[in-house]
């Protein structure tokens, strides 16, 4: 069975949003990673409700550097008394707000740009497959870093940075599937019949490559989810909202490690670990009921390349196939036709 | 064919270097327009005449006293004399004296981490391959998901925490002294291994996963090939097959992916070396940013996509030689 085949399968099997939510929670591990998101936005949503104690009141002072208990299940800051569960709970908010937001930003810009340039094709794949050349080179969070400083620390800059960097990995993976899509026989007949090039794209392209958009969502979510935890880390995220990246560096600044504070430490951990890990969980999952041959490992391997920035080919190694279609360009020297 | 192909590539990486630093140029003007407003703002006290003194004198220190197309071939100038420019330090050092004294100690990082976790991640990786669907394979995947999950800069946290503070393994904030005090005696490099212990660790552990991951689908992609099972059904014995015949077409991608993970690395080491204190380029990059130096930063910046292009280039010409597959020309 050729690479083309399995794809086109593939984008058949995708189905409707319901199906999908459905076919997840039948898969074992698919139903872990539903619970736990659907968990994390509940917490989220209702951090006023949950949180014991109001994270912000930094007044405690006789409250200070407790170890958990049952009155401060995760304990409290060694500097300010804060309750670290209720700091946990509110920092919830900030990790699922900027993974997703940014996410399914990401997801439009993303398959607008593949689906423009490999349908396109001519000049404006030209344009975008250059730009997509360039930003591969620039290294990512010194820019983010440079930016933030730039354009002011909030998180609609860091939101905004993400996603002016971070489409250029779907757009070439949905790029790669839409030259495939493109000489299929269904989008032959409907040019035949004298569709129009908008018409075809929204009702014939988009479709095709929306199980790719929605698994590559969740994985971005996930990566996103790190990434601004290490911005926060840095201290370069909103310097007035509690988040979980912020929570380790008052930790690491705050003596946690010299006094033995380990609770402080591992809270945020634990909860960036949680929500990056159901996330790829559903991910993963996703992938392996679109594409069977695929396997877990090779998404895995992809937000690997997402984190690094580097994105070889071998991560398309199984869907591109685009080699034969005639490719202007390509930006990594694997498709040179090395797999077929 | 294969000389029209390789002077195209170097073309098209010189062309992206150009518009990368234009960019470069550009992006630090999108903040600062003007420095004398931006550093020295007009104060009750001053008189006009004061004000345009120190404006000018301002703009001619920051190199704004000319239009700004004549400062981008001022800085194009500077450029092909392999001048990033001055750093707003005090003593006005230059930006690549500065990188020069910090990029070895990144270097020393990102270099160990790098053959650390692709020999532990070529030998596991093989393994999990070799034995696919059985526990170490599934060990592998479960590992992959877990590292992706924790940051590297929290387990370099719980490193600190653990190894440095409570078992007092090995240093939990590197030694302030050890970079003045660097001699290239034997008791130096010791010094020097001893701190860089934690930031290598804590930077391989997702290396090692990665690399593993990457080496297993590498070399299950090779063995699913035609030549594979003609090997086997020679009758070639197992390891003949596995040295001879599949590790050596799936080091291919591995090989040449190593440039560009080297710059991905030294990017990627600000965060651990900001953990640590260890004074390298990312924490002079994160200097930069905290005194708003933006030549150094821009500098930095150039510098390292530079290393990418020419790293890219490489790669794509190394292809070319190693992989007689590849073919070149007909498709472009």
């Amino acid at each position: 069975m050729s690479t083309r085949s399995i794809l086109l399968q593939a984008a058949r099997r995708g189905g409707s949003l319901f199906s999908l939510v459905k076919k997840l929670w039948e898969h074992p591990k698919g139903r872990l990673g539903l619970i736990l998101v659907s968990l994390l936005v509940l917490v989220a949503a209702l951090a006023p409700v949950l949180a014991p104690y109001d994270p912000y009141d930094v007044t405690q002072r006789a409250e200070k550097g407790l170890r958990p208990s049952l009155q401060h299940p995760l304990g409290t800051t060694i500097t300010t008394g804060q309750d670290i569960l209720s700091m946990l709970i509110y920092g919830s908010r900030v990790s699922l707000m900027i993974g997703i937001i940014t996410g399914v930003i990401l997801a439009f810009l993303g398959a607008l740009m593949g689906v423009i340039a490999g349908y396109v094709g001519g000049f404006a794949d030209t344009l975008i497959m250059r730009v997509v050349d360039i930003m591969l080179v620039i290294p990512t969070l010194p820019l983010i870093i440079v930016l933030t400083n730039l354009l002011g620390r909030s998180y609609f800059v860091i939101v905004l940075v993400f996603v002016v960097f971070g489409w250029t990995g779907l757009a070439r993976v949905i790029r790669s599937l839409v030259l495939v899509l493109k000489n299929s026989n269904y989008v032959k007949a409907a040019e035949l019949a004298g569709a129009g090039r908008w018409y075809i794209m929204t009702k014939h392209i988009l479709p095709g490559t929306s199980h790719l958009i929605i698994m590559n969502t969740t994985l971005t979510c996930a990566g996103i989810m790190v990434a601004e935890a290490g911005l926060s880390f840095l201290g370069l995220g909103d310097p007035t909202a509690i988040s979980w990246g912020k929570m380790l560096a008052e930790a690491q600044g705050g003596g946690a490690l010299l006094f033995g504070a380990w609770w402080w430490i591992l809270a945020p951990g634990a909860g960036i670990f949680l929500a990056v890990f159901s996330f790829m969980r559903i991910g993963i999952v996703m992938e392996e009921i679109f594409n069977p041959r695929m396997r877990a490992s090779s998404s895995i391997y992809k937000i690997f390349k997402h984190l690094n920035n580097t994105y070889l080919d071998e991560v398309f190694r199984s869907m591109e196939d685009g080699e034969a279609e005639g490719q202007p360009f390509s930006s990594t020297p694997a498709s040179e036709g090395v797999h077929d | 064919m294969k000389r029209s192909y390789v002077i195209k590539r170097i073309l098209y990486a010189v062309f992206i270097f150009f518009v990368v630093l234009t960019l470069n140029f550009f992006i630090p003007r999108l903040g600062v327009r003007d420095p004398a407003e931006r550093y020295y703002p007009p104060q009750g006290s001053m008189s006009e005449i004061e004000y345009n003194i120190i404006k000018q004198f301002t703009r001619a220190q920051y190199g704004f006293d000319v239009s700004t197309f004549q400062q981008y071939l001022r800085y194009l100038r500077g450029l092909a004399r392999l001048d990033l420019g001055t750093s707003l330090r005090s003593g006005s050092p230059k930006v690549t004296a500065l990188i020069g004294e910090r990029l070895p100690w990144t270097l020393v990082l990102s270099v160990t981490t790098l053959v650390i976790s692709l020999s532990i991640g070529l030998l596991f990786g093989t393994l999990a391959a070799w034995r696919r669907g059985r526990w170490q394979d599934s060990l592998l995947l479960n590992a992959s998901t877990v590292s992706v999950a924790l940051p590297a800069f929290f387990i370099a946290l719980m490193l600190s925490f653990y190894l440095g503070f409570e078992l007092e393994l090995f240093p939990a904030y590197t030694n302030p002294n050890m970079v003045a005090q660097f001699d290239w005696s034997w008791e130096a490099i010791q010094v020097v291994l001893n701190n860089a212990a934690l930031p290598i660790m804590s930077m391989a552990m997702g290396g090692i996963v990665g690399y593993s991951q990457s080496t297993r689908n590498s070399v299950i992609a090779v063995t699913n090939e035609d030549f594979v099972i003609t090997a086997r059904a020679k009758g070639l014995s197992h390891t003949t097959v596995l040295y001879k015949h599949i590790l050596r077409n799936a080091m291919l991608p591995l090989a040449t992916s190593i440039g560009m993970s080297i710059s991905g690395l030294i990017g990627g080491a600000i965060i651990i070396e900001q953990v640590f204190n260890w004074q390298g380029m990312g924490t002079l990059f994160l200097e930069a940013n905290s005194t708003n130096d933006y030549p150094l930063m821009m500098g930095i910046m150039l510098f390292l996509s530079a290393f990418a292009i020419l790293a890219n280039l490489i790669t794509e010409l190394f292809y070319v030689i190693l992989d007689p597959r590849v073919t070149v020309g007909d498709k472009r």
